[in-house]
């Protein structure tokens, strides 16, 4: 070590000043004799220089020693440590795998989070911007998800010059683009005409959206693209700015081309396209004939705005609160203001806006992956210390066994220093090696990450090369920790004792370490088997919420009017494809709806019940539009009046007509109706006192999940599929065995009704439930394997102790034996330490893994996990697993006959 | 007058300083003297030479060395033989002792 430490700035300035000194003191030794000699002062001190050679040579001599000497002992300890390693692959192999998980998999999942959750938006000053959110009841429909806001109320806090040095608002949509011969379906964004300016995004190429493009709704319509588009999909043509392209068959001119830095304001899901907010109607309608960019009701856009240089979010929320106010006040006395109850006004006008942080953007699949991720770097952190408390293990164990050949070695001159020194080259070396094979490991586990979390396309596995670099360090430091202790030990090493201990094996000091470091083992496996056991469970409840048998299942999408077809064409394709469908052998139904379920979406509407008395449920009830036969078709039993039949389908040709029946879920007739049949009451549509109540109510369906698994005991209403325009929707198949076996079947009926007409999300049931569960899969999945690790690492741990402490006390054992102690007693005699070891392992982990349980229950999943039995069951396991780790080595020790135990003294 | 004493043949310098610091502890000038006076002045050795080998023989761990107040009352760095040097003197000895025998048989032949 000391040699290493040589390397130091101020050691090695110390050196040389010692060296100076020591010089100096014989030239003036000589110049004194000399002088005492009687020659002259300069005369002696010239004599002393020409005897003694040129100080700075040997200066320079002394100073080739000590280099040569380090590099000596370096090269010497690194083939020591290689040959010392190579000798015992098991130990090396262990110790190397375990840094390299450790170093890969912490690199990959910082790398992750780093990417996703922490990165802001490569904009002028991100940290300025903050986004607006309406707290309260807004009285709006919405579109979208996140804080939505409307466009009139964008343009005037545009107003705000004081608090905002700009606003803008967006929305995220999915067109179909074609440029040339290409037609594919692209992420756009609808934004205001401050969007650009605000951000303080500058063109690649032409220009970018202004505010002249954004006046007033119609108009000559114009787009920019993203530089990404733009190369891999035009070939990067500089002629592109003026040119036409279709967005959903409809011509839109390029202004110009967007930086390649710039994705838009959600980072994980890059934009394709950027179309101005008053352009919406006319270009990419929000739903057929969607024309509300004015309307004050309507909730559509995320609004953002910039603060202005010495404007707190405090402030600014504070400042905004008169206004809005005053906004709101006016809004009630407005044409057009619904006329709603009295406590909902109230409600509408306590609203207030709240200020956001906004600067790493918005995504929706940071929400989706903020947790799941925060649980596997949880995770991997506690591997990671796991793995480093067995690295730690084996070099402490390493270190005891080789106490004899140390002392020896110290017997036959080896400074202690230079003992130590060759240790911590060797844990050096270790997680060096770690080091490059987690380094190789990164950039995979990083893939692996990805593709367990989302299908996302465009997250791209990313290793960050400072989160290496950390890991890197981290890793040093790991192993010279390792290293230490042993390195600590043998420096208390006495000579003596050690070679007289030698034969009797190690010190207890080693053991009590070893046994500490397997119970923390312990615990933080307990830990990570408990997080599993929840994971499992919660995905087995979320699984359990689909509310009906979905094996057998088909289901796909149709949009006809994507190809150009008009209302009239589409809604015959949509019913000769329905009819062609059912007459496919093996399907025992068929039925279409307007939406796919399970994609975390719906669509609400404010309705009035009217019953023995006039019911207006307290906020927007979901609704969904199916077909005859739906409920049938799904397995989901209708409990009380009857499905959707034949007296439900509008006659082809028929003009449509407003609604006429409902069907209702049970949690919608224990909510809203203290569970009195509804059946025979009426609806309508609308909050107002005037609202006509002309729906009746003709059956009850049993809850099923429909927007996403998590949603329990939310009140639904079903209309009829055909009341209204049909143009586009989903298709339910049950197929009589795998539906799989179905789909060449659809895929031909589609065709001959139109084989220009796409057939999108053509998929199982069961697929789209795994595709609503894919994050909780993932992370069972993950965590499980967290755990499985971990409970091997800990028994690998647990074994390597209790074979060390069945070796020490093998004499002990054999004694005992002799004097007629049974075989089982002997062997308690050993398991003991083991079960003290489990117990007290158990108890440290209860109350973290108990936090835990509550931490998932709570917040994990929003559905109810018992802690309490999965933790039983955790414990249980690793007691049983670590029990029989320690059983093991205790009877192979106890089977050894008295006599022998005893001759191996 | 430097050309009637001997160079110092290679590599018998650190045999010399362990030899003479097996008599006992001392700093680079003091067996600079001691060395000058053992040989009745025949060995010439450049003063300054002297302590890269000893740097060399304190690094190989065959002497150790402590300030301490020297005979005039001021610091200097003493050197003394470790355990590991006494051995490594006997060592040397023993094969120098060899060699030379070896020469004197061969001078002896020829004679």
């Amino acid at each position: 070590m000391s040699k290493l430490l040589n390397l130091l700035p101020w050691i090695r300035r110390r050196k040389e000043r010692e060296l100076e000194r020591e010089l100096r003191y014989h030239l003036d030794r000589r110049v004194d004799e000399l002088r005492a000699a009687g020659v002259s002062e300069a005369d002696a001190r010239r004599r002393a220089a020409h005897e003694f050679g040129g100080v700075a040579q040997v200066q320079e001599a002394v100073r080739d020693v000590w280099i040569h000497r380090w590099l000596d002992d370096l090269g010497r300890d690194v083939r020591y440590a290689i040959r010392g390693l190579a000798r015992r692959p098991g130990f090396t192999a262990t110790a190397l795998l375990s840094l390299a998980l450790g170093i890969g998999a912490s690199t990959a999942i910082l790398s992750q989070v780093d990417q996703l959750l922490l990165r802001r938006l490569p904009v002028h000053e991100p940290g300025r911007l903050v986004q607006l959110a309406w707290v309260g009841n807004s009285l709006s429909a919405t579109w979208g998800g996140g804080h939505l806001l409307s466009y009139p109320l964008c343009r005037e806090l545009e107003t705000r010059a004081e608090l905002f040095d700009g606003v803008l608002c967006r929305a995220p949509t999915t067109v179909s683009l074609s440029t040339g011969s290409e037609r594919q379906p692209v992420r756009a964004e609808l934004v205001s005409g401050s969007y650009f300016e605000v951000l303080g995004v500058a063109p690649e190429l032409g220009r970018l959206l202004d505010r002249s493009d954004d006046r007033e709704p119609g108009g000559q319509p114009v787009a920019v693209l993203s530089h990404a588009y733009w190369q891999s999909r035009l070939g990067g043509a500089p002629d592109v700015v003026g040119s036409r392209v279709l967005v959903d068959d409809r011509p839109v001119t390029v202004v110009g081309i967007a930086p390649a830095r710039f994705v838009g304001l959600d980072p994980l899901a890059p934009t394709a396209l950027w179309l101005p907010a008053m352009a919406t109607p006319q270009v990419a309608p929000l739903e057929r004939g969607w024309d509300r960019v004015l309307d004050r009701r309507a909730a559509w856009l995320h609004v953002i705005a910039r603060l202005a240089p010495d404007v707190s979010m405090e402030e600014a929320r504070r400042a905004l609160r008169p206004w809005f106010r005053a906004t709101l006040d006016a809004d009630t006395r407005r044409p057009g203001f619904p006329a709603v109850a009295p406590d909902e006004r109230r409600a509408f006008l306590a609203s207030t806006l709240d200020v956001l942080p906004a600067a790493r953007g918005m995504s929706s699949l940071r929400g989706a992956l903020e947790r799941p991720l925060l649980v596997v770097a949880g995770g991997t952190l506690l591997l990671l210390l796991l793995s480093s408390l067995n690295v730690g293990g084996l070099l402490l164990a390493r270190g005891a066994a080789r106490r004899g050949e140390l002392a020896t070695r110290m017997a036959m001159g080896a400074s202690r220093r230079r003992v130590a020194g060759q240790l911590l080259v060797e844990s050096s070396l270790l997680a060096l090696g770690g080091g490059v094979l987690g380094l190789l490991a990164a950039p995979v586990l990083s893939r692996v990450l990805l593709s367990l979390l989302t299908w996302s396309d465009d997250l791209r596995p990313h290793v960050d090369l400072r989160t290496l670099l950390l890991a890197l360090l981290a890793s040093a430091l790991a192993a010279a920790l390792c290293g230490l202790a042993p390195v600590l030990h043998t420096g208390r090493v006495s000579l003596i004792a050690s070679l007289r201990e030698q034969s009797r094996s190690a010190t207890r000091g080693g053991v009590a370490l070893r046994k500490a470091l397997v119970v923390g083992q312990l615990a933080l496996t307990l830990l990570l088997l408990t997080g599993a056991g929840l994971f499992v469970q919660s995905l087995a409840r979320l699984h359990a919420n689909v509310g009906f048998d979905g094996r057998g299942l088909a289901l796909f999408s149709l949009d006809p009017a994507s190809i150009g077809h008009d209302q009239a064409r589409a809604e015959r394709a949509m019913r000769e494809v329905l009819r062609r469908v059912r007459e496919i052998p093996g399907v025992t139904g068929a039925a279409v709806a307007n939406t796919t379920m399970l994609t975390g979406g719906w669509s609400t509407r404010r309705l009035t019940i009217q019953a023995d008395e006039r019911i207006v449920p307290d906020r927007p009830v979901p609704y969904m539009r199916v077909g005859a036969d739906f409920f049938r078709t799904l397995g989901a039993p209708v409990v009380a009046g009857r499905d959707f039949d034949a007296r439900d389908v509008r006659a082809p040709g028929e003009a449509p007509r407003p609604w006429r029946s409902a069907i209702v879920n049970e949690s919608f007739v224990r909510r809203y109706l203290g569970g009195r049949s509804p059946v025979g009451h009426r609806l309508g549509v609308g909050a107002q006192p005037g609202t006509a109540t002309d729906i009746e109510i003709v059956g009850v369906v049993r809850d099923f999940s429909r927007r996403s698994l998590r949603d329990e005991d939310v009140p639904q209403v079903f209309f009829p599929y055909w009341d209204h325009d049909s143009g586009d929707g989903a298709f339910y198949v049950r197929v009589r065995g795998a539906p799989e076996s179905a789909f060449a079947a659809i895929r031909a009926a589609v065709a001959q009704v139109d084989p220009a007409l796409p057939v999108s999300s053509l998929r199982t049931y069961a697929d789209q439930v795994d595709r609503a569960t894919w994050t909780e899969r993932a992370l069972a999945r993950l965590v499980t394997a967290f755990g499985v690790t971990a409970l091997l690492l800990s028994i690998v741990g647990l074994y390597g102790v209790m074979s060390f402490v069945v070796t020490q006390r093998r004499r002990e054992l054999g004694v005992r034996l002799a004097l007629g102690a049974t075989r089982p007693a002997a062997v308690w005699l050993v398991v003991r330490d083991a079960v003290l070891m489990i117990g007290a392992g158990t108890a440290i982990a209860l109350p973290a893994a108990w936090a835990l349980g509550r931490l998932v229950e709570a917040q994990l999943y929003g559905i109810r996990a018992v802690a309490a039995p999965t933790i039983a069951a955790a414990s249980g396991a690793l007691a049983l697993a670590a029990l029989v780790a320690a059983l093991v080595p205790a009877w192979r020790a106890a089977s050894t006959s008295p006599t022998e135990a005893l001759r191996l003294e | 007058m430097p050309s009637s004493r001997f160079p110092i043949p290679q590599g018998t310098l650190d045999m010399l300083i362990l030899r003479i610091l097996s008599l006992g502890p001392g700093h680079g000038y003091g067996i600079a003297q001691r060395l000058q006076q053992v040989s009745r002045d025949a060995i010439q050795v450049n003063q300054g030479s002297l302590y890269p080998a000893l740097h060399r023989l304190e690094e190989k761990g065959w002497l150790r060395a402590e300030w301490r107040e020297s005979e005039t009352g001021r610091e200097a760095k003493f050197y003394s033989l470790t355990p590991a040097g006494r051995k490594q003197l006997e060592v040397e000895k023993e094969s120098w002792n060899r060699l030379a025998t070896a020469v004197r048989l061969i001078f002896a032949e020829g004679g």
